[in-house]
């Protein structure tokens, strides 16, 4: 192994340590103003979406969904529809070249069911598949097939899942019961019964979360066609390279190479939807219908059907918390049984241990199953630890009577140790050593008027006969999936714009402009010289851009390329550039070393002697015919009638490649050093049970900013969701039919504009992330920590505690006794 | 318009659109949305749907001078009328255009031009809107990634552009 090979196997390692390469200045990373690349296209209305693919002869195929929550196919008859004009397929469960199971989704290979006979819950998309002219058509010819149905019987409740003879929800994947023991969740740090005998209060509580949901304003849908042996595909993934080794698993096998995959844009994916088996059927079922009719096949689920499914969160939490006086937690104990969980259940202190020094824990997640459609991460798994902090400080405060703020603190560490344990980690890492927590709070506790506006639960009632109330939480910053993110980038003859090379999906998160940022400050190129070019069939396959990864994972490779990329210019820069038999030709910098040379804003220059200088265009040189015209064995073709004096550009193609691997940081990977707290301000009426959420301020240690913008947009962005999430979104079923009752945008409350009052954005840099340059990410936080944060401030607010989320105005009404 | 059939419903109609100020014939029939015709008849994806049932503004479009709900009307009412989309906006390098990149008004973008198209409807009627009136002509455009602040910042600006300042 060479050197370069050497230091790129290096490089792919994840950081566990401080960031080796920080930049001494940074002129395009962090610096508020940075034109966003994707705005123009989307602003205008020509960015490209899956939904928007119009191709000749497309046909379009739609499903036909369960109305029952449990129940299975006896018998179908497709004739009729069949028959409908227009109508040019109807793929039948029970066809003969549809695989008892095909691997579809996840983040790995593996077999599901491609169309179910057996749905388990209301709306499953089941039986068969029509296609047809157009969607019109195919969702009328739905209606003309015949389904002998058997019902079977169908849990909703998580807790009534759980009793002795209650219904089993999905007996072809759970048999038996609807909790599956291997897959409960156990975490055990220290002895919570010694710790519950040394508190001096102990406090149990128990709320609900109720099923949200993701809602993609681009409904699921996917286009599959065959070009001879090749197919071609677009989908709407957050993991395109994913999705690519599912579909080569099918029909027996497809060479990669022999798939031709579009990723566009996409109307919004938060993590969760990309990664269902059930998204993929779909795409299995379009694959097969066009390469009977060899036409193109365009697979949609209708709006009513984007709504099925939900974040993991979705369940029951109890807890039980004991502390001393001052606000020191000495144990706790929780119990949590969520529903559906399609990834693997995530236990409920996790985020507890990561970020206290709280030395006695013990936790139970269980996951159970009920008739609603699958729950994904989605912005993200995370939450239901989240709501673990929110609530878990919160009581402790409002019981002892102190400010939150202050029991974080008293209680902030890592591991059960406190912050002098986590301080000399920090060190020893090569980090620097800040209280990242500390300066979140007194940062947002300014910018919110904390101080003068904290007061005593159901104290203080406003002029408009409302009740104020102010809530707090908080967490660490986490950038944790496990991944890999291949990068390349080129520079382009004639004028030495460098393009980044990814198979990358954009989820809006400004990753494009985030690594052009990078590549521009490492290379010394302007930042309009660069640009980010998603592909998908030349390799380079990133690490997804959800689960906030996306910098530290995708950004390390991009970093790490353009300082691979930067040394070969400037190797080349004094390496002869050619030598022919009729000559050779000098360095472009002769008798100069690399390290004797910069190179700024598209200019190679002599550190001591600027003047000496060309531009990397003029370095690299033309294209084609007006560049190295050379005979097989380095001869100027043209040498007979131009001469030696032939303006020759004997550099190389500019190329280089890089890649970067990150473990999964879930589990005792990485100690947790950047914090992020957030602050809530409502009114509350209590009369009507209504709260207005009047001010949010989010303070998130990112430890650094790359792209300003894109970390406030996460800031803000995330907080009007998760309002949504705590305050009105609920997916709401019919107990007695099972039906989905609010399966569209007029029932489904996501938040307006005029829903959620100003929000508060400040980015703390403590240098503390393991990314590069010390950031940590950001996209899934926000969102995801803020749900349950509502209800502290409406407990601050009247004085009572809800004991559900969506705090809607009967929850409140009900913790007020007036419901 | 054609005449009806003997029931009295008419099934299609051959209508006449003028389109961002190009004038077309299209025939349709009697159940295409607006949206539907101009996404899939005449290519302007720029025009969204999202909820399908006049929720959200992600197809806003203007026509008669107002924001009109694309998903929500039939082409065949709108015989004769011009429309104007986002594509039509951007053709005219309206200002809001830079201003939304500028303020970084998108995140996934489905929903943007939406924003855009009932932005311009605004400013054409109200070239000085108040924070609270851009908040009411807005207030029916759903963004599920959350950008709502920036909107305000954006049209505001587009607003001092198109004054002069």
């Amino acid at each position: 192994m060479n050197n370069e090979e050497l230091s790129r196997m290096l490089e792919s390692f994840d950081n566990l340590k401080a960031d080796k390469y920080p930049l001494k200045e940074y002129l395009n990373i962090g610096r508020p103003g940075v034109r966003r690349m994707d705005g123009v296209e989307k602003a205008s209305g020509a960015a490209r979406y899956t939904i928007d693919v119009q191709l000749p002869g497309m046909l379009h195929g739609r499903f036909l969904t369960s109305p029952y929550p449990h129940a299975e196919i006896m018998s179908m008859d497709t004739s009729e529809a069949e028959k409908a004009p227009g109508v040019r397929a109807v793929l039948r469960y029970d066809d003969p070249e549809l695989p008892e199971k095909a691997s579809l989704g996840g983040h790995e290979p593996g077999p599901a069911v491609v169309l179910p006979r057996v749905a388990h819950f209301q709306g499953e998309e089941v039986g068969a598949f029509v296609v047809a002219d157009s969607e019109e058509i195919a969702e009328e010819a739905l209606d003309l097939i015949k389904v002998e149905w058997k019902q079977r019987p169908f849990v909703l409740d998580p807790e009534e899942a759980t009793k002795h003879g209650a219904p089993i929800a999905n007996p072809e994947a759970l048999p038996g019961t609807n909790v599956d023991p291997q897959a409960t969740y156990i975490e055990k740090h220290g002895d919570v019964e010694k710790g519950f005998a040394a508190a001096d209060k102990i406090i149990e509580f128990k709320f609900y979360k109720r099923l949200d949901t993701w809602v993609g304003p681009e409904r699921p849908c996917g286009v599959f066609r065959w070009n001879g042996e090749t197919a071609e595909v677009w989908i709407k993934q957050q993991r395109p390279h994913i999705a690519k080794r599912h579909i080569a698993t099918w029909f027996g096998g497809i060479p990669m190479n022999k798939i031709d995959l579009h990723c566009l844009y996409q109307g919004a994916s938060f993590g969760g939807w990309s990664q269902s088996q059930w998204n993929l059927g779909g795409h299995y079922c379009a694959a097969l219908v066009s390469r009977r009719l060899q036409r193109p096949v365009k697979w949609s689920f209708s709006q009513r059907e984007d709504f099925y499914g939900g974040e993991m969160d979705d369940g029951v939490y109890d807890y039980k918390v004991g502390f001393k006086l001052d606000g020191t937690i000495t144990a706790i104990e929780a119990h949590a049984l969520l529903t559906n969980q399609w990834l693997p259940v995530f236990g409920i202190l996790k985020h507890v241990h990561d970020n206290t020094r709280i030395p006695n824990l013990y936790a139970k997640t269980e996951p159970v199953q009920v008739n609603k459609g699958p729950c994904y991460a989605t912005r993200c798994e995370q939450n239901s630890n989240c709501h673990s902090m929110t609530q878990i400080f919160a009581r402790v405060a409002a019981e002892l009577g102190m400010d939150p703020t202050e029991i974080a603190l008293k209680n902030d560490g890592a591991e059960g140790h406190d912050m002098a344990w986590l301080d000399q980690r920090k060190a020893e890492m090569g980090f620097p050593v800040n209280d990242s927590l500390r300066e979140c709070i007194e940062k947002g506790k300014a910018a919110m008027d904390w101080d003068n506006k904290w007061h005593a639960p159901g104290a203080k009632m406003l002029s408009n006969g409302r009740m104020h109330g102010l809530g707090f939480t908080w967490s660490h910053e986490w950038d944790d999936s496990a991944g890999s993110a291949e990068i390349a980038i080129y520079l382009e003859r004639n004028d030495a714009t460098a393009v980044i090379l990814g198979c990358h999906s954009d989820v809006g998160v400004n990753a494009q402009t985030a690594y052009c940022q990078v590549a521009a400050d490492e290379l010394g190129l302007r930042m309009e010289d660069v640009r980010f070019k998603g592909q998908m069939d030349a390799g380079f396959y990133t690490m997804t851009a959800d689960t906030s990864t996306n910098m530290s994972v995708n950004g390390a490779a991009v970093r790490h390329c353009a300082r691979l990329l930067k040394k070969k210019i400037l190797d080349l820069a004094v390496a002869p550039r050619g030598v022919t038999q009729l000559k050779s030709f000098p360095p472009a910098f002769p008798g100069k070393k690399a390290e004797d040379l910069e190179i700024k804003e598209g200019v190679i220059y002599e550190k001591a002697n600027p003047a000496n200088r060309m531009t990397v265009a003029e370095f690299i040189g033309p294209s084609g015919a007006m560049g190295p015209l050379l005979s097989t064995i380095g001869e100027p073709v043209w040498a007979g009638k131009e001469g030696v004096n032939y303006p020759l550009r004997l550099t190389p193609p500019i190329f280089e490649h890089a890649w970067h691997i990150q473990r999964g940081a879930y589990i005792g990977v990485r100690l947790r050093l950047c914090r992020q707290a957030h602050f809530m301000e409502v009114e509350v009426d209590p009369e009507t049970g209504e709260v207005e959420i009047t001010h949010i301020v989010n303070a998130n240690d990112v430890g650094k900013a790359i792209s300003v913008e894109g970390c406030q947009g996460q800031q803000y962005g995330g907080a009007i969701m998760a309002a949504g999430r705590g305050h009105s979104e609920e997916v709401v079923h019919d107990p007695n039919t099972g039906v989905m009752l609010n399966g569209n945008l007029l029932n489904y409350k996501i938040p307006t504009m005029m829903d959620v009052g100003p929000i508060d954005t400040i980015l703390v840099e403590s240098g503390m992330g393991y990314g590069p340059y010390g950031l940590v990410g950001i996209g899934e936080d926000v969102a995801t920590i803020m749900p349950t944060l509502i209800g502290t401030a409406i407990h601050n607010a009247i004085g009572a505690w809800v004991d559900g989320y969506p705090a809607t105005p009967d929850v409140v009404l009900k913790a007020l006794g007036k419901a | 318009m054609e005449h009806p059939k003997d029931d009295g419903l008419v099934e299609e109609a051959l209508i006449e659109l003028i389109v961002n100020g190009d004038a077309c014939k299209i025939r349709v029939q009697a159940n295409w949305t607006m949206d539907y015709v101009l996404r899939e008849k005449l290519g302007l994806t720029g025009t969204k749907e999202f909820c399908g049932q006049g929720a959200c503004g992600a197809c806003a479009v203007i026509i008669g001078g107002r924001p009109i709900l694309a998903c929500m009307t039939l082409a065949i009412e709108c015989d004769g009328q011009a429309v104007e989309t986002v594509e039509g906006i951007a053709r005219a390098k309206h200002p809001l255009i830079e201003a939304y990149v500028k303020h970084h008004c998108m995140q996934c973008g489905f929903c943007t031009p939406g924003f855009v198209v009932t932005a311009k409807a605004l400013l054409d009627k109200n070239p000085s809107p108040t924070v609270d009136e851009i908040k009411e002509a807005l207030v029916g455009n759903l963004c599920r990634c959350g950008t709502y602040p920036q909107h305000i910042k954006a049209v505001q600006e587009a607003s001092r552009i198109l004054r002069g300042g």
